[in-house]
């Protein structure tokens, strides 16, 4: 309900823009702006030639951040006609704005940005987009709706909704239930947690699903650990445990087979790394893992290519690029885990 | 030349030694009446689950990792220093060891003690000799020791289940007791020693207390330094494989503000952030004051926010609470 109430705006807005440049009395407009720039730049990408992609992403604290920054360069090499110069490495916001600066320098084509905050980083896109650059946001938002090009994200209540599905499923609507969360107050948490409980509320109405406990361990495995010792010296019947984030994941299971406890319950993860495939795959404990997929910022890398080509998806109708694109929490269960699996990180 | 610092150094702590003592000993009780107020609530709020020997023991197998690292902590703060970059080594020390993993248990643990120890080496060679600011060289030891974690490790933690011996410090028992409780007990027991039964302690703290006349009285100032941060690289390389153990994993994002946990747990254990005054005992109980909190707050599943805000209150009655004493 929530992704619906959250979508129309944002597909009105969307439409609206393209209305609005749609109908700018002169298609011209667009069209110089598309010839200075590409006269601007080396070559002309319109017709062929080379396109130049700036990347930029926070420094990569844990998988999940390091695929991206791969992905990117990984998809980058494969399209062979995209140059990229990517910036990584950075941990606030303020520092990553300075590098896109750096970056918007160096007049590439378009700019591909993970923002490490979408607010802090909203002033420098907006004078990447001032300047005839293409920005494309990946993963978190921004702050003004016409500061990016395009948006491609993952699906965080989704990760909880397709979750919330899978315990009732499993569980038959009857069980305890452990929630192991991400860092407390950022909207991820949020989200992953708002979409398990409404589905929870949705599919099993009288409450025959109890949350017993929820509580933060950062998305970090020694929190993860600790948190879900001290829960089983509370709880001596658990069912199953829904946690945000494969890494952290991994501490939860620690604790649970140190315990030996792994016959009472099971858990599930999110993300979607190789170490939880491979556990999903072996079966027991690790039941399933709903992704947040890496692959995204692959996706943007062509999204961007296309913007600058001029070019539209394919499949669509539209011949331009959608200003909002989200990536969808697939279920990996041991049924389709061999196919998915080479999406892990 | 080497009577000098023998003949000079206990008269200099025999004017301080007093007043620490005592000051230290009152600050101890306190914490013991605290921890014996945080038990008498618990077993009352949560009646069945937190007065338990298994959840006790819990506690100190939680407790040991965190405990470890403030005993080298307390070393280096009773010299007037301090080191940010612990939990970014204990990241470090765990890969560095699970890079050996293929090569048997005991390769992993000198790996994680190596790695440690080197790290230590590093912070204490820009700290005794490079003069720079202990502050400042672990800060960048900080960030660096958690690229190196990242860097080695391929940002991919590494299943170390294989490792019997390794997993046993996390999760075995001697006993009944759990193996890292053990260790963290057995690391208090020996840094108590050092640091008031040797001349080596009297020299750390005499360095944190007055910097020039132990200098004058003969001490070398830059070796009792660096040694303190190797001996804290040498508690995290403990931690790490303790750590590992427990996780049965090596992974480069563990780790995280563990620095502020040590150092929190040492002073509100009694000893002085300025440097010559220190107690083991008082930094054994902070850590377990800390893991009791952390521990009793999860069990009652209070909303996160409440957690952070009691946690707070805990800790400023505490201090509150000594300070009076005194």
């Amino acid at each position: 309900m929530t992704i619906k109430r959250f979508m129309l705006p944002l597909l009105l807005v969307a439409a609206l823009f393209a209305v609005a440049c749609g109908s700018d009395d002169d298609e011209s407009a667009g069209d110089s702006e598309q010839a200075t720039q590409a006269t601007e730049t080396t070559g002309s990408p319109a017709q062929g030639g080379r396109v130049k992609i700036a990347f930029s992403a926070p420094g990569a604290d844990h998988g999940w951040m390091a695929a991206i920054t791969e992905n990117a360069r990984k998809e980058a090499k494969e399209l062979g006609d995209v140059d990229l110069i990517a910036a990584e490495g950075v941990t606030d916001s303020a520092a990553q704005a300075d590098q896109v600066e750096t970056l918007i320098q160096q007049k590439p084509d378009a700019l591909v940005l993970l923002p490490n905050e979408g607010d802090a980083l909203t002033p420098v896109a907006q004078k990447a987009t001032a300047q005839g650059i293409p920005v494309v946001v990946v993963d978190r938002a921004l702050e003004a709706p016409g500061a990016s090009r395009t948006f491609i994200t993952g699906d965080n209540y989704g990760i909880g909704w397709q979750a919330g599905n899978y315990f009732a499923d499993q569980l038959k609507c009857k069980g305890n239930v452990v929630e192991i969360q991400g860092i407390a107050g950022i909207q991820v948490t949020e989200e992953r947690s708002k979409g398990f409980r409404d589905a929870l509320k949705r599919r099993c109405p009288d409450g025959g699903i109890k949350i017993i406990a929820s509580q933060p361990a950062d998305f970090v495995p020694d929190k993860g650990l600790s948190v879900m010792e001290n829960i089983l010296q509370a709880h001596k019947d658990i069912d199953a445990v829904y946690t945000h984030d494969d890494d952290m994941a991994e501490g939860v299971v620690s604790a649970i087979e140190n315990a030996g406890r792994e016959d009472e319950m099971f858990l599930t993860g999110a993300g979607g790394s190789k170490a939880a495939m491979e556990r999903i795959e072996k079966g027991g404990l690790y039941r399933a893992t709903f992704l947040y997929n890496p692959t995204m910022s692959a996706s943007a890398i062509r999204l961007a290519r296309l913007i600058v080509r001029g070019e539209g998806l394919a499949e669509l109708t539209e011949p331009e690029v959608p200003s909002q694109i989200t990536v969808p929490a697939t279920t990996v269960t041991k049924e389709n885990v061999a196919e998915l699996k080479e999406l892990g990180f | 030349m080497s009577t000098a610092p023998e003949a000079a150094a206990p008269q200099r702590s025999s004017s301080s030694r007093l007043p620490k003592n005592t000051r230290g000993a009152i600050q101890e009780y306190a914490l013991v009446g605290v921890v014996a107020v945080i038990l008498i609530a618990g077993a009352i709020i949560e009646p069945g689950s937190f007065l338990t020997s298994d959840n006790m023991l819990n506690v100190l197998r939680q407790a040991s990792v965190v405990g470890v690292i403030a005993i080298g902590m307390t070393f280096v703060i009773a010299t007037g220093g301090i080191d940010l970059s612990v939990g970014s080594m204990v990241a470090a020390a765990s890969v560095v060891g699970g890079q050996f993993a293929d090569s048997g248990s005991a390769m992993f643990v000198l790996g994680a003690l190596g790695m440690g120890i080197l790290l230590g080496s590093v912070n204490a060679g820009a700290i005794a000799y490079g003069k720079v600011v202990p502050f400042i060289a672990t800060l960048a030891m900080f960030t660096m020791a958690r690229g190196l974690a990242l860097w080695i490790s391929d940002k991919q933690p590494k299943s170390i289940f294989d490792l019997e011996f390794v997993r046993w410090f996390g999760n075995g028992e001697v006993i009944g007791i759990p193996s890292a409780a053990v260790v963290f007990v057995a690391v208090t027991i020996i840094g108590w020693l050092l640091l008031n039964r040797t001349r080596y302690g009297r020299y750390v703290v005499a360095v944190g207390g007055n910097r020039e006349a132990a200098r004058i009285a003969g001490i070398n100032v830059p070796r009792i330094v660096f040694s303190v941060y190797v001996l804290a690289g040498l508690c995290v390389g403990i931690a790490a494989v303790l750590l590992s153990g427990r996780l049965s994993s090596a992974s480069p994002i563990v780790g995280n503000l563990y620095e502020l946990d040590a150092i929190a747990a040492v002073v509100i254990g009694g000893t002085s952030l300025a440097g010559g005054r220190a107690t083991i005992v008082g930094t054994f109980l902070g850590v377990i004051t800390f893991a009791l909190i952390f521990n009793l707050l999860t069990l009652m599943d209070l909303a996160v926010e409440i957690q952070q805000v009691t946690k707070g209150l805990i800790i400023l009655a505490a201090v509150l609470i000594q300070r009076r004493e005194r």
